[in-house]
């Protein structure tokens, strides 16, 4: 069967049954052609017959370039670009106690959600260490220990946790920043007072989220 | 081998000042009643005088003059700086307070002084919670432990409404509530008030009376002394020193005889030295300001007006060991005894020396 199959077809067999013809060599070549250029319209004559004298191919592992996109990623402003704007601070205009009310209310509900509706017979552990975790913006602090006696006693509302300071506004729409070293907050929220040990809390609130806080050391100020 | 500096200084003992002057109790320019009435706080005086066997009437009525004092419990410290307090003692006469039973190397000491300066001496925790400005006390080493926060009641600017009464009353009375007992003498010089008995509840206060004592020493040894040889000559009379010396051992009843055989004290009188038949000591303890002393050194100088046999007399006053200032306001500590002390030494022609001693942990006296 295979050779059968396999086997050449018996002269003339293909022009009775098929109806195709030999073609001379001439006419071979020009009808590659004209395929060739019909099916690639853009390539030069000389590039097709290029192609067609079989040159060997170096084969090479070649790096195809990224093509860069020509719109550049907006790139935002130094840090001496955002100090020298004022990016971070506060208006004098808008240094007022009873706008960030609201903030604090949010932030008292915020708490509540953290800690399961915040129960009074809820774990302090348990509160303290939703609080050690939590976004500070908007909660009422007091200054309770200080190495410096004039920071003693300022009370108000967090505007802005940087990494060293708290940015605090008081009920006399003073703007305060205090430094975290060498002082000690109070916060209180439903009855449950918290104590900040500044010299331990230096780290920007994002990078505290992820801090994990460790049993050691004084808290001596 | 070399010892390191610090450890050097551990084999030394402690620093003590003993500082003498000599003038004339009659001289204009004296200053014997200014250093005690800058000496505000003191617990005990003495006073010795040679060849007196019974006490002249005057100075019997003198010691019985020297003033009541009071015992007020769990006083708030606020109390002190309230305005009422203020405009009725502090500036009204002098008020002297000070805290009673506290130690001022560990406790909180508190001291109103005549001046109207209230002086608390506080530990670190407690100044860092108080927020009132204070400075680091002088004897708390590299970390210091101690602040001493000074507040002047009679400055103008500390009316009722000013910023800074309402700070310290705030901080006194919210912050950091301090209670202590008190003890208080209130002169006023003249104008009649009300008293502290009637400012203070009575459950509260409580008035006490010095405790006097008096004893006769026989055949006592007396180191002789000359008003004007200060450093004392061999063989003529006793240096400041010698009987600086002398009369602890004889306030505090220690034999002089330098029996070989006594193996407490082989302490003897300085050279040269008379025994005096009968020498008259007496003692008051408590709580007594320094218009009584200055009353009573007067009286001790009018003793000279009719001749007697004593060449010369003493009077000897203890601060309190406690106390968070010694003259003035010059800073007091407790290293080892908490000394300060002064005591006159007064001649028949009214010449008199003073010697004034402190301890490890106090400036030098004026």
């Amino acid at each position: 069967m295979e050779g059968l199959l396999y086997g050449r077809l018996p002269a003339g067999a293909a022009e009775e049954e098929l109806g195709a013809q030999p073609q001379g060599s001439e006419e071979a070549k020009a009808f590659v052609n004209a395929f060739l250029k019909r099916s690639m319209p853009k390539m030069k004559d000389e590039a097709i017959q290029d192609m067609l004298t079989r040159k060997a191919v170096v084969l090479e592992h070649y790096f195809k370039k990224k093509k860069k996109g020509n719109r550049k990623k907006t790139k935002g402003f130094t840090a001496k670009q955002r100090r020298e704007l004022r990016l971070f601070e506060i208006e004098p205009e808008q240094q007022r106690y009873a706008i960030f009310l609201p903030l604090h209310e949010l932030w008292k509900q915020y708490i509540r959600d953290l800690c399961y509706g915040l129960k009074p017979d809820a774990q302090p552990q348990m509160v303290q260490g939703k609080l050690l975790k939590a976004d500070l913006h908007g909660a009422i602090v007091t200054v309770t220990k200080s190495k410096c006696p004039s920071y003693v006693g300022i009370t108000g509302i967090i505007l802005q946790e940087m990494k060293h300071v708290f940015k605090i506004i008081t009920k006399e729409d003073k703007l305060k920043v205090v430094p975290k070293l060498n002082n000690v907050f109070s916060l209180e929220i439903d009855g449950f007072i918290s104590y900040i040990y500044g010299s331990k809390f230096q780290l920007r609130a994002s990078e505290r989220s992820a801090k994990k806080f460790k049993l050691k050391g004084t808290i001596d100020l | 081998m070399r010892m390191s500096v610090p450890l050097r200084r551990l084999r030394q003992a402690p620093r003590h000042l003993l500082v003498c002057e000599k003038s004339h109790a009659r001289h204009a320019r004296s200053r014997h009643a200014a250093h005690v009435r800058d000496h505000a706080y003191n617990c005990r005086v003495s006073f010795l005088i040679p060849e007196c066997g019974t006490l002249p009437e005057v100075l019997k009525s003198t010691i019985a003059d020297v003033g009541e004092y009071y015992l007020l419990r769990n006083l708030s410290l606020h109390e002190l700086v309230t305005h009422e307090f203020i405009d009725t003692f502090v500036k009204k006469g002098s008020c002297h307070a000070l805290t009673y039973n506290t130690k001022i190397d560990q406790d909180n000491t508190a001291a109103l002084l005549p001046t109207g300066k209230l002086i608390l001496s506080v530990d670190k925790d407690t100044y860092e919670e108080l927020g009132l400005q204070g400075r680091p006390s002088q004897y708390s080493g590299k970390k210091v432990m101690r602040y001493i926060i000074t507040i002047d009641l009679m400055d103008p600017s500390f009316h009722p409404d000013s910023k800074k009464h309402k700070r310290v009353l705030w901080a006194l009375k919210e912050k950091k509530p301090l209670e202590f007992d008190f003890l208080l003498a209130w002169c006023n010089t003249g104008a009649e008030g009300s008293t502290l008995m009637s400012y203070f509840p009575k459950n509260q206060i409580q008035t006490l009376k010095p405790k006097i004592t008096f004893s006769t020493l026989r055949d006592l040894q007396c180191p002789v002394l000359q008003s004007n040889e200060l450093q004392g000559k061999p063989e003529e009379s006793c240096s400041t020193e010698e009987l600086f010396e002398w009369l602890g051992a004889v306030l505090n009843q220690v034999s002089l005889d330098n029996k070989s055989f006594s193996f407490l004290s082989t302490y003897c009188c300085p050279q040269p030295n008379t025994i005096v038949e009968q020498a008259f000591l007496c003692t008051i303890t408590g709580f007594i300001i320094p218009e009584a002393i200055i009353q009573l050194l007067e009286k001790l100088c009018c003793y000279f007006d009719e001749p007697k046999l004593a060449h010369w007399l003493t009077l000897t006053v203890h601060g309190f060991a406690d106390s968070p200032v010694s003259w003035r306001e010059s800073e007091h500590g407790f290293h080892k005894g908490g000394e300060n002390l002064y005591n006159f030494v007064v001649f028949r022609n009214l010449d008199y020396w003073l010697q004034m001693a402190v301890g490890t942990n106090d400036d030098c006296p004026p």
